[in-house]
């Protein structure tokens, strides 16, 4: 492509934007919703898929005892522990903390507890197992050998938890790629017919182009131009109007799910710059196609 | 350089614009072709720069089969076609400098040859202080005058004038046709249709008469 050529096409294209800056200034909005309802999606994608990689990848264990554990014993099961490889010690929970830890979850209710003669729960160690750095099996391995230990009750974890959380992994996955893509289709289908509208109202001008010896090329170009311009600019404005939303959520609700608290985090820079020039090239489809029709007729 | 045979021109079931007409036109003549209104002298023209597909017969123009062109050598083609169209067509949302330099931007030429002929052209049309206007804001003898700037300006082969001086005075329209005959002098094959009988007065040109889509 000549330069000369490149050139008039990004003035033709801009020229086009700004004498139709109304109706542009319409299609941007229109396709700004567009996608903002696909950025929305993406956004909550990713949070969900990133909540629940954390949550499966950390497994929390809890260490049950018989009876309140003196200092050389729990230091034994704790070297016991450590020998495992991605174990993390996070803390001792005597009956006293446990009977406290209670009481502060009750709240208002706590008075129930004053009837209890002696204190029934029992004493705990909390510890935390990376599953980065062993394999399934590991989990069950140790808590057959700290069961073993006389002192020791019984270990707890949730194999289920795991399990449940890589059908979730795995469902998430399908769920998102159907459901993004249909979405994608969708802000592809209004931004077609919002450009289409556009080239319509200029269906003159194709015509005398191409009575004066203008090819297809030299007529599309710059409506290709335009239409990648105009997606990205909408696609930079959904962007906006998400971390405007983002931001008052943040600020508003306390996101707890059970309870442990998770991050809303906004989208990554690279999820940025990928959905923009997705933008803009939905934008280049999307002109691609309302100009097919359009020299067809 | 214009072969016309047997051509006719049907618009929907019986409105026959062109009926039967054969026509040639050599290389470096300048014809007219005249007729009252309706007679089909802007379909003819029409059919030569392929903006209409004759319903049946034969248009060969520069050697080409204009029935069987593609699509880029259709393009090629009409840029070495130079047309005043009747109803002028040019881009209102461009300026008269933009309007007359498209043909050469659609060659691909520099934008410093571009720009030294543009001005060239307007100053040669009378039009030199109105290059930053928009065709809406001139009058209809300018926009004709843009219209045969943007016709003329790559030097065509052929100059297809569709009633060149329809909107103009006495005096422009004596300045036009002196245009045109200064263009034929230079080599270029020109068709001028118009029904204006003062026009044809006293030419010893070849006229070529129309009615009802017939060749008379
Ligand atoms: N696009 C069209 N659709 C239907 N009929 C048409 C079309 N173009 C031309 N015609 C018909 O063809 C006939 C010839 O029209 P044409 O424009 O060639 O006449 P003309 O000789 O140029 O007339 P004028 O001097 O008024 O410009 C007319 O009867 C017109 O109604
Ligand atoms: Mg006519």
């Amino acid at each position: 492509m000549k330069i000369t050529f490149l050139r008039y096409s990004i003035r033709q294209a801009m020229a086009n934007i700004f004498n139709n800056r109304l109706v542009h200034l319409i299609g941007v909005g229109t396709m700004a919703i567009a996608f903002l309802i696909f950025d929305a999606f993406i956004l909550i994608f990713v949070n969900l898929s990133y909540w629940t990689e954390e949550r499966g990848r950390l497994l929390s264990m809890s260490v049950y005892f018989k009876e309140e554990p003196d200092r050389i014993v729990l230091e034994d099961v704790q070297r016991e522990l450590l020998g495992f490889p991605g174990v993390t010690i996070k803390r001792f929970i005597s009956k006293d903390d446990a009977m406290e830890d209670l009481r502060r979850q009750l709240g208002d209710e706590a008075g129930l507890l004053d009837g209890l003669k002696e204190n029934p729960l029992p004493a705990s160690l909390e510890i935390t197992f990376s599953r980065d750095k062993g394999g399934d099996s590991i989990p069950h391995q140790l808590k057959r050998r700290l069961e073993r230990i006389n002192i020791v009750d019984e270990v707890q974890y949730s194999q289920e938890w795991i399990e449940r959380f890589q059908a979730i992994m795995e469902a998430l996955k399908i769920v998102g790629i159907v459901v993004g893509g249909l979405l994608f289709l969708a802000a592809l289908f209004i931004i077609t017919n919002t450009i289409k509208l556009t080239i319509y109202s200029r269906k003159d001008e194709i015509e005398i182009l191409k009575l004066v010896g203008a090819t297809n090329r030299f007529v599309k170009i710059p409506f290709l131009i335009e239409g990648s311009i105009q997606g990205f600019l909408g696609g930079s404005l959904a962007l906006i109007l998400l971390f405007v939303a983002y931001m008052i959520v943040v600020a508003r609700v306390d996101l707890r799910i059970g309870f442990a608290s998770l991050d809303f985090v906004f989208l990554p820079p690279e999820c940025i710059v990928l959905l923009l020039v997705m933008s803009s090239i939905a934008g280049l489809i999307g002109s691609t196609i309302s100009l097919g029709r359009f020299f067809r007729i | 350089m214009i072969q016309l045979f047997h051509v006719y021109k049907t618009f929907g079931s019986k409105n026959s614009a062109l009926i039967d007409v054969s026509l040639r036109v050599r290389k470096g003549e300048f014809v007219f072709i005249t007729g009252p209104s309706g007679a089909g002298k802007t379909t003819l023209l029409k059919i030569v720069f392929c903006a209409e597909k004759a319903t049946s017969g034969q248009a060969l123009v520069d050697g080409r089969n204009l029935n069987r062109v593609s699509e880029r050598e259709l393009a090629l083609l009409r840029r070495r076609i130079g047309v005043v169209f009747q109803d002028f067509k040019l881009l209102p949302r461009r300026t008269v400098f933009e309007n007359v330099a498209l043909a050469l931007e659609i060659a691909g030429l520099p934008l410093s040859v571009i720009r030294k002929k543009v001005h060239q052209t307007l100053r040669y049309l009378g039009l030199a202080n109105k290059e930053g206007y928009y065709p809406p804001q001139l009058s209809g003898g300018e926009q004709q005058r843009v219209a045969l700037g943007r016709a003329i300006i790559n030097n065509p082969l052929i100059l297809l004038a569709d009633e060149p001086t329809g909107n103009l005075d006495p005096d422009l329209t004596m300045e036009i046709m002196a245009l045109l005959r200064e263009i034929h002098v230079k080599g270029t094959t020109v068709v001028v249709a118009t029904h204006s009988q003062e026009l044809l007065r006293d030419t010893r040109r070849r006229i070529v008469s129309l009615s009802k889509g017939r060749i008379v």
